[in-house]
């Protein structure tokens, strides 16, 4: 390191951060809690239900143990859930399982310390909005890729229909769209429908 | 508070120390233990803790890290201590946490570092950067400017200083000028190189995280290529009297530093303190932020077992957060969640006579937080300094 860079958002951020913890109140929880008190985080504890999440909610931390395995959050798995970091206490397959399902990015493990839990909560934001971030990319580009999808059949349908090149077939297209004042891929859209609605 | 009955055992009470008494930061690590021996003593000469005198098992780590594990190790084991003072760089602290966490001991470290730690089994009694760095980053962007070149050590501790700067600087739209690390044991010309290139590009100040025999070094090259303190400073909150012992009074006049105590404090605890560490170490012996976190600290630990009654870590862990001191600094106090200490931030200006003129304070005691990422400067370092100007001119 030659430079010190800038200091990362997150971190910048970790003073307003929402934290809701599912812990019990035993050792690990008053670790765990202090810890975040320390860290200088907005802290709400509860065990072991979570009917719905306080608004604001930038990151909860759980306690993987029997009776939050049975538990189904219904704010879990959604678009606009936040990310979880799992207290993971056993280490046998059915709390991996449960573990891997809550797609978590960091880990903490029990015995808790007061060491690791803001690199784990570091790791697990970014990870977390970069993710994000990639899975709205992927939906523009399969929103994209659908559009270009239809200009092409419409363009075929055009080419056999006029017997015209396919430069012309979508110079027509395009004309048609700005006369009907139209995204060129609506137009295109009514063309391989009404072709689907006469091929009988 | 909870007392534990001793079984009335009158063995003396056993404390490890770990100061490097050769290496890098040696300097500062020998007013270290040299503070620790004058407590220990004082405790002793009245009375002792309920009775029980206190045995210092001083060990030389030679300011490296893995000797500082093994020293620590070997004092729980083989010496059946299960407190230590002592470490001193970063680097050493971190290997022994492992060792007192595992054996459930209890590390007293009195050394300014870089914040964003805690471990149940460690006292911190020097400052965090939000009772150091901040305070003087905010009263050298007021006061001086925020085009500033910034050399350090090349290991942690300097890094995360920069980092709380560099955020400063950028926030006032302020300008790095020149940003160098060095390692610990660079020689003269290395530091000679980088005062040419200060020299060149004339920032406001120079921000210094440069520690141990680096420090004397950059001070002596700042003079030796003819530039002038008290128009463009180092500041640094390493910089103590331990260091200027070492280079000489002429070379660190007009320079500045950021600490929770300097020797030239005039509180009646500091000068008893003071006049008592003169007496038995000899009367050139300065003192420095450092010596006073080591001395006060044996103090706080002697008073946590006199409440226990027992030099058992996890008894003293529930009476030293909260417990407070009236040190030579002021009235300390270990903050009840993070183990680290409230403190009393000064800055100071080096005069003709190698100490300290305290030009800015804070208005009162400041809590320690070591995991604070985002800095607001304390106000009171924004203000009119007249102290500054009475300590040399500013231009």
């Amino acid at each position: 390191m030659k430079q010190v860079a800038e200091t990362p958002a997150i971190l910048r951020d970790l003073r307003s951060l929402k934290v809701v913890v599912i812990h019990p109140q035993d050792q690990d929880g008053e670790e765990l809690l202090a810890q975040l008190r320390r860290i200088g985080c907005d802290v709400e504890v509860c065990w072991p239900r979570l009917d719905s999440l306080p608004s604001g909610t930038g990151l909860v931390v759980m306690a993987m143990r029997p009776e939050t395995l049975s538990i189904d959050f219904p704010w879990l798995g959604t678009s606009t859930s936040p990310p979880v970091i799992p207290v993971v206490t056993y280490e046998n397959p059915i709390t991996i399982e449960a573990v891997l399902r809550l797609n978590a990015f960091a880990t903490i493990p029990s015995p808790v310390r007061s060491f690791g839990l803001l690199t784990a909560i570091a790791v697990a934001l970014t990870q977390f909005k970069a993710c994000r971030m990639r899975e709205r990319y992927i939906e523009r580009l399969e929103q994209k890729q659908a559009k270009v999808r239809v200009i092409q059949q419409a363009k075929q349908i055009v080419m056999k229909a006029r017997g015209v090149s396919e430069e012309d077939a979508y110079q027509l297209l395009r004309s048609q769209a700005m006369l009907k004042r139209e995204q060129i891929e609506t137009v295109a859209g009514e063309i391989v429908k009404a072709h689907e609605t006469l091929s009988f | 508070m909870t007392r534990i009955d001793s079984g009335g055992t009158s063995a003396p009470i056993k404390i490890g120390v770990l100061y490097s008494r050769s290496g890098v930061t040696s300097a500062a690590e020998t007013t270290q233990l040299q503070a620790t021996m004058l407590a220990a003593e004082e405790i002793n000469r009245a009375g002792g803790v309920s009775g029980r005198e206190i045995e210092l098992v001083c060990l030389d780590p030679q300011c490296q890290p893995r000797r500082h594990a093994e020293l620590a190790e070997q004092l729980i084991l083989e010496h059946r201590v299960r407190i230590i003072v002592g470490c001193y760089m970063s680097s050493t602290r971190k290997a022994v946490i492992p060792i007192v966490e595992r054996h459930n001991a209890l590390l007293f470290y009195a050394t300014p570092y870089e914040g964003f730690e805690y471990s149940r089994n460690v006292i911190y009694t020097g400052a965090a950067p939000n009772q150091n760095t901040l305070p003087l980053a905010g009263f050298m962007l007021s006061q001086f400017g925020s085009r500033v070149s910034m050399i350090g050590s090349d290991y942690v501790c300097p890094y995360e200083s920069n980092r709380v700067m560099s955020d400063l600087i950028l926030e006032r739209g302020g300008e790095k000028v020149d940003e160098t690390y060095l390692p610990l044991d660079a020689p003269w010309e290395s530091y000679l190189d980088v005062a040419n290139r200060i020299k060149q590009r004339s920032p406001d100040f120079i921000f210094s995280t440069v520690v141990g025999e680096g420090i004397p070094h950059l001070y002596r090259a700042f003079a030796h290529v003819g530039l002038d303190p008290y128009r463009m400073p180092i500041a640094s909150h390493m910089t103590s009297e331990a260091e200027i012992a070492v280079m000489g009074n002429d070379l660190a006049q007009g320079h500045i530093t950021s600490a929770a105590y300097f020797q030239s404090i005039d509180t009646a605890e500091n000068l008893a303190a003071l006049a008592r560490y003169q007496a038995r170490f000899g009367a050139d012996q300065p003192t420095n932020m450092c010596w006073e976190a080591a001395y006060f600290q044996m103090h706080l630990l002697a008073d946590a077992i006199r409440r226990v009654g027992a030099e058992d870590p996890t008894l003293l862990l529930r009476v030293l957060p909260g417990l407070e001191f009236e040190a030579p600094q002021g009235r300390v106090r270990i903050d009840e969640h993070n183990n680290h200490t409230y403190l009393h931030p000064l800055i100071g200006r080096v005069n003709a006579h190698g100490r300290f003129d305290i030009i800015g304070r804070a208005p009162e005691r400041v809590k320690a937080d070591p995991y604070v990422v985002s800095h607001i400067t304390p106000e009171w370092t924004a203000h009119a300094h007249p102290e500054l100007a009475r300590a040399g001119a500013v231009r």
